[in-house]
């Protein structure tokens, strides 16, 4: 028992999730919010504060889990997600509001 | 009913609608209906800022080097933002105040408006750096009629409020004969009614027609020109963010019936009404680009690209209130705007007060004696 918790940070830290954003496909770590993971990846998403009280980079969450380190400030839509401050918690599909 | 300071009846302050319930009586903040209020406080105070930090020596220069038509549309954005921050400056105050009955709330508007008034004071502090008499720019926005058709729209929602507001404290419930305005019915629903579709507007004038204002004033400093403003604005728009998310919360409130079930009922009732409102002041935000940019166009912004911009931002904001969007542009024509609205990097070093994460006075209490064993003197 005691070495599974021990373990368990290291395991967390490696988790690997796949985004589905239309036809494309990226895989994404917990280690960082999903916004900085996505423009990595060239894919441009709307920002401004990127700490969670604007809501400029509000995107469509239609399925999976996400959390949040922190209650982000701002109002979040139901079906909706913050992009600069969810980590992904599991295999999620996202949408910009304009698809 | 009339407005008491300090309301003498005891009540739950938890209990309270966030208006039209008991006038507030102590400001505690120990326990909160809605403790968003208080996180927009605090974040609002953590930005605490200056116009007088930001150095505007080089715009002068700046502005005397431009074209004729930029410095219209230079001192045409200006001045529909100082426009736009008088209103905010005390609207919020005086329409708000006297109906709100939460303190945490009654806290935001007013820490809310402050920020405005500094926003008011950096205009004075942009336009006194940058032409020799300031007189003309200031009278012009009273007189000048692209201006005032702006003033009306973005202060007709909050005047009816405060009319009826004031005939409410006065006489009470009913029908109103006031000289000049004819008969005004003041019922609760009406009441409510006209405050729902106030905040409606102010969310409009802070998400939107602001946002158009950004967008020219970052267009001057995206060709390295002006960018003592963009500063100023940076700093106005990081303000900004925060306030529109103020008035998000407090629409979305009210439509989700959690607050008062009655406003849920008036915000389906307005749905349309609302929906109008966004779309009018997006029509209006074009024609304001068209006069802008009537004598000719700047290097990556024109009137096209702008009213682009407004149907995008609108679109965004609609959604954001749970109104289906408006208009077909799907995407941002300016991205490179983000650049300049982002608030990370509103300034580099730390000493310099803006950085939001840079808080004056955080002293660490958690020390222990052992903390100093590897000091020697």
């Amino acid at each position: 028992m005691t070495t599974l918790t021990s373990n368990k940070p290291d395991k967390v830290r490696d988790k690997v999730h796949r985004v589905l954003l239309g036809k494309k496909q990226i895989l994404v770590t917990e280690d960082e919010p999903l916004l900085v993971q996505l423009e990595r990846e060239g894919i441009h998403v709307e920002y401004q504060c990127r700490e969670g009280y604007c809501s400029s980079c509000s995107i469509k969450l239609l399925w999976g889990h996400v959390e949040y380190p922190f209650e982000p400030l701002a109002w979040v839509q139901s079906g909706y997600m913050l992009a600069c401050c969810a980590i992904v918690k599991s295999d999620i599909e996202i949408a910009f509001f304009s698809d | 009913m009339s407005y008491s300071t300090f309301n003498r009846k005891q009540f739950d302050s938890m209990k309270e609608p966030m208006f039209f319930g008991e006038n507030v009586n102590v400001a505690r903040y120990d326990q909160q209906k809605h403790p968003i209020f208080e996180k927009l406080i605090e974040k609002q105070l953590s930005f605490f800022w200056r116009p007088e930090e930001v150095d505007l020596s080089s715009d002068r220069k700046d502005f005397q080097k431009l074209e004729e038509h930029e410095q219209h549309i230079f001192l045409s954005n200006l001045k529909y933002q100082t426009l736009l921050d008088s209103v905010q400056g005390r609207s919020p105050n005086v329409a708000l105040l006297p109906i709100v009955s939460l303190p945490e709330l009654e806290t935001w508007i007013e820490t809310w408006s402050f920020s405005e008034t500094i926003h008011s004071r950096s205009y004075t502090h942009i336009i006194r750096n940058i032409v020799n008499d300031p007189t003309k720019i200031f009278d012009d926005i009273t007189v000048n009629k692209e201006i005032t058709k702006r003033a009306d729209s973005v202060s007709v929602y909050y005047d009816r409020l405060i009319e009826m507001v004031s005939l409410y404290n006065t006489l009470g419930l009913g029908t109103h004969h006031v000289p000049e305005h004819g008969d005004i019915e003041i019922s609760m629903r009406s009441l409510k009614k006209a405050l729902y579709l106030t905040v409606a507007s102010v969310n409009v004038l802070e998400a939107i027609r602001f946002y158009v204002s950004f967008a020219c004033s970052f267009a001057f400093a995206e060709r390295t020109l002006m960018e003592g403003n963009a500063k100023i604005i940076k700093l106005i728009a990081r303000d900004e963010a925060l306030h529109l998310t103020g008035t998000q919360h407090m629409l979305n409130l009210m439509a989700s019936g959690k607050d008062d079930p009655e406003m849920a009922i008036i915000a389906q009732e307005c749905k349309e009404e609302m929906r109008n409102i966004f779309i009018e002041a997006a029509e209006q935000e074009k024609d304001w680009a068209s006069y802008l940019f009537k004598d000719g166009s700047m290097i990556g912004l024109n009137a096209q690209i702008l009213g682009q911009y407004v149907e995008y931002i609108t679109n965004v904001r609609m959604q954001a209130v749970g109104l289906d969007t408006a208009f077909g542009t799907k995407h941002n024509p300016i991205p490179w705007i983000n650049a300049w609205l982002v608030s990370d990097n509103v300034q580099v070093a730390p000493q310099e007060a803006e950085i939001s994460s840079y808080l004056v006075g955080q002293i660490d209490n958690d020390l222990s004696e052992s903390d100093f064993d590897d000091f020697d003197l």
